[in-house]
């Protein structure tokens, strides 16, 4: 056979003209002005604001330093609460997914567990956690727990229970078993549930900061509301949205380095022997 | 051993040897169902064995039952004067499901099996490199999984078995997902590494052609609960062109013969 070689990593996937680019931007530009327009022309500046109010306002917020505060505890709770759920979630589903006995055993509370709303537990954590950035800290890993937890428990129990019998014939041990099968095909679940539960641990954080809370990006929202001060409202939601949108890259930049055979090329053609 | 094969008739080369696997008087049952047996059978090292049968007559209970993880319930099955109480570390296995990890490399993949056995990495990794050039996977080391052919990861799955010389390979159905042109190449190359290597081979079927084209002898099996019915002596000389065998005369008589005796309505 003649040498065959490999594509390298990226898949000729097609990539977005930079004309797309340019209409995107367009398309963001238009519906800023339509926002702009609308309330002005109409007044409805009380309910949508304006997005030069809302420029105005994150101007104001960051130049007082309380952006930077307010910013900063929410990140830490959302980030040790991603950490902790994240990690507990993966480990406790990874081991009730691979033991199938135990996850038997546990499966009627699992379902039952699964069928909560998470979100109505806010209450009780304030009662558990009180006020502080704990409580908020506890509820985001909960909510990333179930998330990571559910994602790893299902997608490790589908495994092909013959690979395993494979490998045994192919003379693995236990220890081979878990560290060269196990936690490999586990890997793939376990990351589909972080980036599932990702968003969750800001749901957390905020949720908890709207529950009860001194200072944070949520709190903040939810005091410019009762002072009917939209365009805080407003400069908060956007500054989630960007925390959302690092973050999101941030993992996708981790996921692809980790799971680097996932996104390898499609089939070898040239020089197939068969 | 490989050359003594290529240079005397079948018959005579084998039956000089030692046997290799023993099934003695067993039976297989799974839960009320009678499967297999009572079947008492011997193969001879350095045999190829082909066995046909209809589906679910016990031919894949056979296979497991060397590989260790199914216990007869009746009888006793010896692997070189031993029964086989465990994991028979000695067989290769394939089937036609593919096991390559999808997060391993060809070559990762091919290695695992050294890695299960602690096998330096040096040694291993020479290995490696033998059992890919022997299968025709060269150039192909740094592909996943994904990116081959079916007929490309049977033979990941081979190399894998070649990589830790096993003394018996067990095949059940290995080629039944490929296309008629791939399997007829695949016998081409399975019998030049049968007689490289010279293992025990046993090899089940349900393709009659195929069965002759490969095997020394063959065992049909009856419908459930499968017992060896018919054992037939392929007497076609070797090395054997898999192409040019199908035109000797004596191929088409072993069909009938096989096709008789496994007496399907």
């Amino acid at each position: 056979m003649s040498g065959g070689s490999i594509p390298s990593g990226s898949t000729p996937r097609r990539r977005a003209l930079p004309a797309d680019a340019f209409l995107q931007l367009g398309l963001a530009i238009l519906a800023v002005a339509a926002w702009e327009i609308v309330a002005r022309a109409f007044g409805t500046d009380f309910w949508t604001s304006s997005p030069s109010a809302v420029a105005a306002e994150l101007g104001r917020w960051a130049a007082s330093g309380q952006l930077a505060v307010d910013l900063q505890l929410t990140l830490t709770e959302a980030g040790v609460g991603f950490v902790i759920g994240s990690v507990a979630g993966g480990l406790i589903g990874f081991i009730l997914g691979w033991m199938t006995r135990l996850g038997d055993l546990f499966e009627p509370f699992i379902l039952s567990l699964y069928t909560l709303p998470k979100i109505a537990l806010a209450p009780l954590f304030v009662l558990w956690f009180g006020i502080g950035a704990t409580n908020k800290i506890m509820f985001a890993a909960m909510l990333v727990f179930f998330m990571v937890f559910f994602t790893t428990y299902q997608g490790t129990r589908q495994v092909d229970r013959d690979l395993v019998e494979n490998a045994r014939l192919l003379g693995a041990g236990k220890w081979d078993i878990w560290t060269k099968i196990a936690i490999p095909y586990s890997a793939v679940w376990i990351f589909t549930g972080i980036r599932i539960g990702l968003p969750y641990a800001l749901i957390g954080a905020i949720v908890g900061e709207f529950v009860a809370a001194e200072a944070g990006v949520g709190f903040r929202i939810k005091e410019a509301t009762s002072f009917f001060n939209t365009a805080a409202v407003f400069a908060g939601l956007i500054v989630l949205m960007c925390i959302s949108l690092v973050l999101l890259g941030l993992l996708k930049l981790l996921e692809s380095r980790a799971l680097a055979w996932q996104s390898a090329g499609n089939r070898v053609s040239a020089g197939d022997p068969t | 051993m490989s050359v003594h094969r290529l240079q005397s008739s079948p018959m005579n080369a084998v039956s000089e040897e030692p046997v290799a696997i023993d099934f003695d008087g067993v039976v297989a049952r799974f839960g009320a169902l009678h499967a297999m047996g009572p079947t008492t059978l011997s193969v001879r090292q350095g045999e190829f064995l082909a066995v046909v049968g209809p589906s679910g007559c016990g031919k894949s209970t056979l296979l497991n039952m060397v590989a260790g993880t199914l216990r007869p319930a009746e009888g006793v099955v010896r692997y070189k004067g031993d029964a086989v109480t465990a994991i028979n570390h000695d067989v290769g296995y394939i089937t036609q499901k593919n096991f390559c990890l999808p997060w391993r490399t060809v070559e990762a993949n091919v290695r695992l099996p050294l890695e299960f056995r602690r096998i330096p990495k040096a040694e291993a990794a020479r290995r490696v490199r033998i059992a890919i050039d022997k299968v025709g996977l060269g150039g192909f080391e740094k592909a996943y999984p994904r990116q081959l052919s079916g007929g490309m990861l049977q033979r990941v799955m081979i190399a894998r078995t070649l990589a830790y010389e096993p003394d018996i390979y067990l095949m059940d159905e290995p080629f039944g997902s490929l296309d008629a042109q791939l399997r007829t190449r695949m016998h081409g190359e399975l019998l030049k590494l049968w007689q490289e290597t010279g293992a025990t081979f046993v090899f089940v079927t349900h393709d009659l052609q195929e069965a002759i084209t490969l095997a020394d002898r063959v065992v049909v099996m009856s419908g459930r609960p499968g017992r060896p019915k018919r054992v037939v002596d392929i007497e076609l000389p070797r090395p054997r062109d898999v192409i040019d065998i199908q035109s000797n005369p004596a191929f088409g008589a072993y069909v009938k013969e096989l096709w008789a005796a496994l007496d399907v309505h």
